[in-house]
């Protein structure tokens, strides 16, 4: 008991009361009282002098403080005594876990709209693309559409020329130069139109800076009629030269590239008398 | 509305209660010691409104830790006081109190130590009958500071220059005097 006694004396007990004590001071006054009813006597001596202390020092609070305490209070059970009904205000501890779950489901609802709305946001530049593509597409088809319009009325004129005695059907033939070549020019007459049918143009390949000529022979001359390539991107059928209202010949020569003035005799690919 | 009688229960019956989460120990708890609390909580802020809102938030900490209350660690009493006076520091040593002008400067105030001044005030302030005064003013200071102005006992003894053993000492005599007094 000397050994409490001054324990007791030392004055950590009050300190302890006084909640001035670190854990594991507090940890060891507690072992002491549990094993000395005399320490365990003046800790419960010094308590009760504080509290009577505080009590005598009470300060009444004002009136209704407890009932707005109250509303903030959850409680789990009541006893027949019945206070005051439980007031669902928001502010409760009580309605701190709906709040939490509400929360919970706001994340998910934020975790679910956002993938919802990268999802969406891909999905549209999918169908972006998509339109662009189909876009594309039907420009194509349009394109093709036109080509196949404009062949078309090309077909319909070559149709008509049939039944038109002014135009004249002129099928060039290979020179000693290009036996194989051979082509075909039509040539109103009336309205002096010429053409020349791609589709039926078979002559040899040239290089980018050469050019076919079509020439016209009038009065033994050769008239230039413009300029064509073997080769060109357009479908068009029908390539329209310049106009001639006389001619005794058609003949084509290989010229470099936008056309000589006299045409280049021994590069003549084609040649077709006209017969009146 | 009218005033229910104020209830009083045993501390067993208190405890018991409270650990069931029953609202009827805390309308027993505030009864039996909502006063007594406010008038430590006022003690330390010296504010009536401020002191009222720590004493509610003092009630709310009390029912939603009522778990943590050891019955073999100590009296009911000093575990809420202690929370009651926690609470109270911690306000006042807050920023947001600080701001608010309220406490002009708690730290310089207690450093100062106006003991005599600040009993003045108090007495003035909140009509109490303060049995601190009746102690010797070298008894009186310490427990002062370490109940109501927050310190540490190791901060006291800097405070007013005394070898850490002396506080302890005062601490022990100021509080059997009060023992004494109530006997």
């Amino acid at each position: 008991m000397e050994d409490s006694s001054a324990y007791i004396e030392s004055g950590i007990l009050e300190l302890y009361v006084l909640g001035q004590l670190s854990a594991p001071e507090m940890l060891e006054v507690e072992r002491r009282a549990a094993a000395s009813p005399e320490i365990r006597q003046e800790l419960e001596a010094i308590e009760i002098a504080l509290e009577r202390y505080a009590l005598e020092n009470a300060v009444e609070p004002s009136p209704n403080l407890f009932e707005a305490l109250e509303a903030k209070l959850s409680p789990v059970h009541q006893t027949s005594f019945k206070i005051q009904p439980p007031a669902p205000v928001a502010l409760s501890q009580r309605s701190n876990r709906p709040l939490q779950y509400a929360l919970a489901a706001c994340i998910a609802l934020l975790v679910v709209s956002g993938i919802a709305l990268i999802n969406a946001h891909s999905r549209l530049n999918q169908a972006e693309e998509q339109i662009i593509a189909l876009r594309t597409e039907k420009d194509r088809y349009a394109s093709g559409m036109n080509v196949l319009k404009q062949t078309n009325a090309e077909l319909q004129t070559v149709a008509d020329m049939v039944d038109d005695p002014n135009w004249a059907i002129v099928p060039l033939g290979g020179t000693k130069t290009s036996p194989a070549s051979k082509m075909m020019v039509y040539w109103n007459r009336k309205s002096q139109d010429v053409m020349l049918d791609k589709s039926r143009m078979k002559l040899p390949e040239h290089d980018q800076a050469h050019q076919y000529q079509l020439w016209a022979i009038v009065a033994g001359k050769p008239v230039d009629l413009g300029v064509f390539d073997m080769k060109t991107d357009s479908a068009q059928l029908l390539l329209r030269m310049k106009e001639v209202g006389k001619a005794e010949a058609f003949a084509v020569t290989l010229e470099k590239r936008g056309g000589s003035v006299n045409p280049t005799m021994e590069n003549m690919v084609v040649f077709a008398g006209v017969s009146i | 509305m009218t005033t229910p009688a104020k209830i009083k229960l045993s501390e067993e019956a208190l405890v018991e209660a409270l650990s069931r989460r029953d609202i009827i120990a805390m309308r027993a708890l505030y009864d039996m010691y909502g006063a007594a609390l406010l008038g430590v909580i006022l003690r330390i802020t010296q504010h009536t409104e401020l002191a009222e809102d720590l004493l509610q938030e003092t009630f709310l900490k009390i029912w939603n830790a009522s778990d943590k209350y050891d019955a073999t660690k100590g009296r009911l009493f000093t575990w809420m006081m202690n929370i009651a006076r926690n609470l109270a520091i911690d306000k006042l040593r807050s920023k947001d109190f600080k701001n608010e002008g309220k406490n002009q400067d708690i730290e310089n105030n207690v450093a100062v130590i106006d003991n005599q001044k600040k009993q003045i005030i108090n007495i003035e302030l909140l009509g109490l009958r303060d049995l601190v005064s009746g102690l010797k003013p070298e008894l009186a200071s310490v427990l002062e500071m370490v109940y109501y102005n927050g310190f540490t006992h190791v901060e006291a003894a800097e405070a007013l220059n005394l070898p850490l053993g002396t506080v302890k000492t005062r601490i022990r005599l100021a509080i059997i005097e009060l023992r004494k007094q109530f006997n």
